[in-house]
C-alpha cells in the first residue's frame, strides 16, 4: 500500500518501552500527540488563561520595540537589491545543504494506472478510426478493450490513497487548475461513456454505440495526455523541466499500447495492418521525442537515462520497431511495445523520485 | 486570491523569521509539537547536531542547523589528535524553517479534494477531515514542506496556528521564541519592520543580510511573496531553500496540458492516416 507503513508508529514503540520506567513514580510521558490527532481540534469555548484577546499580546514582539536599535524606522531601497544579489546569478555559489524538496510517495499503483489509462485512451482512438473506415466489428472490439482496460484504473487509484475510504472526496470539487482533479473527473466521464458504448453495442443500438465511442475518444485525448502534465506540474526537476515533451511522450506510448493491444486481438484484415502502422508511428514518435527531451534537460535526465526500466523500455521499443520494419516477428513487436509503454511509466516515476532527492539538481534548477 | 473563509476584520498574518537572532534552542519546535498534538519523531543518528533534519507531517517547525566546516591547511604537527580532528566546526547559523504560506501555493493548486484551503488570514491549511491522502501536494511544494504521514495517511503541515489565530492569539512557536527570532503580526507591518531590520544590519556592516520571500520587485518574487519570510545572511541553498520558486502548476501546468492534448490530436491524425493507407491497399 503506497508508502503507508504498517504496525505501531515509532512514538508508540517508545512509549511502550518507557512504561514502568518512570522515575520515582513521576509521569514522564512526553506531552505530545499521536498520529492523526494533528489538526483535529475541537472548540470547547473555554478561555485560554492569561491570554489577551484580539491580538492583545500577539501583534508585536515585546523584545524589539521602537525604543530598541533592532530595526531602523525607514528602510532604503537596498532591500530588494540585497535579495537580488543573494538569489541572482546562474550558479549555485555554495554547497547545498539539503533536503530541498520532498519526492513523490507514489508506488507501483500509479505507473500501472498510467499504463492502463493510456491503453484505454489509445483503444478509444482506435475504435473511432475503425468506425470511420467501416470496420464496425473491429470498433466494437476496441471499445470493449477500452472498457476492460479502464475498469481496474479506479481500483489502482484508490489503493494508492493514504485514506482509501475517502476516495469519493476526489469528486467533492471540480478544480480546473489541478490536473489531479481534472484527471479524476475525466476518468469518471471516460468510464461512463465507455460503459455506455459497450452497453449500446451489446444491446444492438449501433449508432448510439458509435456516438458514445466518439465521446469516449474525445475524453481519451485528455485521459491519455494528462498523466504527463500531472507529473510536469510538480517541483520535481526531471518532470518539471520536461514540461513540453513529457505529455507528448506519454501520448505516444498510450497510442502505441492501445494499437498494440488491439492488434493482438485482431487476427487479420486491413485493420490489423493499420494498427501495425499506428503502433510503429507512435513508438517511433517516442523514440524520437525521448532523446530530444533528454538532451534538452541535460544532466537532469541522468536518473532517467541510468534507470534500468528506461533502458529496457527503449530496447523493447527499438527491437519492436526494427522487427516491424523488417516485417518479421508477427505479434512480438506488439507485445514489446506494450512492455515498453509500461516500463516507460515506471521509469519516469522512479527516476522522478531520485531527481527530487538530488539536492544539487533542485538547487540548480531554481537558479534559472 | 481564493479565500475560503470570510471574516470582515481579518487581514493577512505572517511570520518574519530573523535568523540573525536565532540561538538554535528549538523551543519553537517543542511548542509547535505540544500545541498541535504532533507525535514525536524517531531519533536519527547523523553527523549533524540537528536531529530533526527536515520538515515533515509530524514536524511543522524545524530549526535547521547550517553547519559550515573549516578545513585548515595541513601544517607540520606532532599532535596527531589535532591533525585527525583537522576539520573543525567553523560556525553555526540557525534558521527556524516553517511552511511559507505562499501567495501562489503549489500545494493549494494541486489539491484535488479541496482539503487545502486559504483562510481569512491568507494562510494555507489542510482540512484533515477532507484530505484523502492522494499525495499530489507533496511533490508540488517547491520548498519541500508538506508531507504525508506514513502511518496516518493524510497530508499535514503548519497551519500558522489557525485555531489560535481565530481567537486572536499568537502562534505557539512565535510565543515560545525566547529571542524573538520568530515574529508574528499583520503582514504589511511585518514586511516594513523586516526591511528596517535589513537596513540596520547593512548599516552595521552585515552586507550579506537580505529578506527571503518579501520586499522583492514583482518579477523577483518567490511564489508571489511568502506569508512566512526570512532574514538570511548566506545564499539560500545553505538553508536548503531554492533561489527561485513558484507554484509548479502555475508555471508548468498550462503548457504541459496544451502540448499533451495537441499530441493526442496529432496521434488521432496519424491513426486516421494509418487506417487510410491500409484500407486503400486492401481495396
Amino acid at each position: 500500500m503506497s508508502g503507508k507503513r504498517k504496525g505501531p508508529p515509532p512514538e508508540d514503540v517508545t512509549r511502550r518501552a518507557e512504561e514502568g520506567r518512570t522515575a520515582e513514580g513521576r509521569d514522564v510521558t512526553p506531552a505530545v500527540g499521536r498520529r492523526g490527532q494533528a489538526g483535529g481540534w475541537v472548540r470547547t469555548g473555554e478561555k485560554v488563561a492569561l491570554a489577551k484577546e484580539r491580538w492583545g499580546d500577539a501583534r508585536w514582539s515585546f523584545l524589539y520595540d521602537k525604543d530598541t536599535r533592532y530595526a531602523s524606522a525607514s528602510a532604503n531601497g537596498s532591500v530588494a537589491e540585497a535579495a537580488r544579489r543573494a538569489r541572482g546569478g546562474g550558479e549555485v555559489p555554495v554547497a547545498v545543504q539539503g533536503p530541498m524538496i520532498h519526492a513523490t510517495l507514489w508506488t507501483w499503483e500509479v505507473p500501472v494506472y498510467f499504463f492502463v489509462g493510456g491503453l484505454a485512451a489509445g483503444s478509444s482512438l482506435v475504435s473511432v478510426a475503425c468506425d470511420q473506415f467501416g470496420d464496425h466489428e473491429g470498433a466494437e472490439l476496441a471499445r470493449k478493450l477500452a472498457l476492460g482496460a479502464v475498469l481496474p484504473a479506479p481500483l489502482l487509484l484508490i489503493a494508492d490513497l493514504g485514506r482509501p475510504a475517502r476516495f469519493l472526496n476526489m469528486l467533492r470539487i471540480f478544480k480546473v487548475r489541478s490536473p489531479m482533479s481534472m484527471g479524476a473527473w475525466c476518468l469518471v466521464a471516460f468510464s461512463t461513456t465507455a460503459t455506455g458504448a459497450v452497453a449500446a453495442d451489446v444491446l444492438g443500438f449501433k449508432r448510439a454505440g458509435r456516438a458514445a465511442g466518439v465521446a469516449t475518444a474525445l475524453l481519451g485525448s485528455y485521459l491519455g495526455s494528462y498523466t504527463g502534465a500531472l507529473l510536469a506540474a510538480t517541483a520535481t526537476p526531471l518532470w518539471a523541466r520536461s514540461r513540453v515533451l513529457l505529455a507528448p511522450i506519454f501520448v505516444c506510448t498510450a497510442a502505441a499500447s492501445g494499437a498494440g493491444a488491439n492488434r493482438l486481438l485482431q487476427r487479420s484484415g486491413p485493420t490489423r495492418e493499420a494498427l501495425g502502422h499506428l503502433e510503429l508511428l507512435a513508438m517511433g514518435g517516442k523514440l524520437i521525442l525521448s532523446p530530444i527531451n533528454d538532451r534538452h534537460i541535460g544532466s537532469l535526465a541522468e536518473p532517467l537515462e541510468h534507470h534500468r526500466a528506461y533502458k529496457l523500455s527503449n530496447w523493447a521499443a527499438r527491437i519492436g520497431v526494427a522487427l516491424r520494419l523488417l516485417r518479421r516477428g508477427g505479434d512480438v513487436p506488439s507485445v514489446l511495445f506494450l512492455a515498453s509503454a509500461l516500463l516507460t511509466r515506471i521509469a519516469w516515476i522512479e527516476a522522478g523520485k531520485q531527481s527530487a532527492g538530488d539536492d544539487e539538481a533542485v538547487a540548480r534548477m531554481a537558479r534559472r | 486570491m481564493e479565500i475560503a473563509v470570510q471574516r470582515p476584520e481579518a487581514q493577512r498574518m505572517g511570520f518574519f523569521t530573523d535568523t540573525t537572532v536565532c540561538i538554535g534552542c528549538k523551543a519553537c519546535e517543542v511548542a509547535c509539537k505540544q500545541w498541535n498534538d504532533l507525535p514525536a519523531d524517531d531519533l536519527r543518528a547523523s553527523l549533524s547536531y540537528d536531529a530533526t533534519r527536515e520538515l515533515s507531517a509530524s514536524t511543522w517547525r524545524h530549526v535547521r542547523f547550517v553547519e559550515t566546516l573549516r578545513i585548515p591547511e595541513p601544517e607540520p604537527t606532532l599532535n596527531f589528535v589535532e591533525a585527525a580532528l583537522g576539520a573543525q566546526l567553523d560556525r553555526w547559523v540557525f534558521m527556524s524553517d516553517v511552511c511559507k504560506h505562499c501567495t501562489h501555493a503549489g500545494c493549494l493548486d494541486a489539491c484535488p479534494t479541496g482539503a487545502l484551503i486559504r483562510t481569512e488570514f491568507e494562510t494555507v491549511i489542510v482540512q484533515s477531515d477532507v484530505c484523502n491522502g492522494c499525495g499530489y501536494c507533496v511533490p508540488s511544494c517547491p520548498f519541500g514542506v508538506i508531507d504525508r504521514d506514513p502511518y496516518d495517511g493524510r497530508a499535514a503541515k503548519c497551519t500558522l496556528c489557525y485555531d489560535r489565530l481565530e481567537d486572536g492569539l499568537e502562534p505557539a512557536c512565535a510565543k515560545a521564541c525566547p529571542t524573538d527570532s520568530i515574529q508574528f503580526g499583520p503582514y504589511e507591518e511585518l514586511v516594513e519592520r523586516a526591511k528596517g531590520r535589513v537596513a540596520t544590519l547593512h548599516e552595521r556592516g552585515l552586507e550579506g543580510a537580505y529578506l527571503y520571500g518579501a520586499g522583492d520587485e514583482p518579477q523577483d518574487q518567490l511564489a508571489g511573496g511568502l506569508g512566512a519570510f526570512f532574514l538570511l545572511t548566506e545564499p539560500p541553498e545553505r538553508y536548503g531553500l531554492p533561489a527561485h520558486a513558484d507554484s509548479p502548476i502555475q508555471q508548468n501546468g498550462p503548457i504541459a496540458n496544451a502540448t499533451g492534448v495537441a499530441a493526442a490530436f496529432v496521434a488521432a491524425g496519424l491513426a486516421f492516416g494509418a487506417f487510410a493507407a491500409a484500407f486503400r491497399k486492401a481495396r
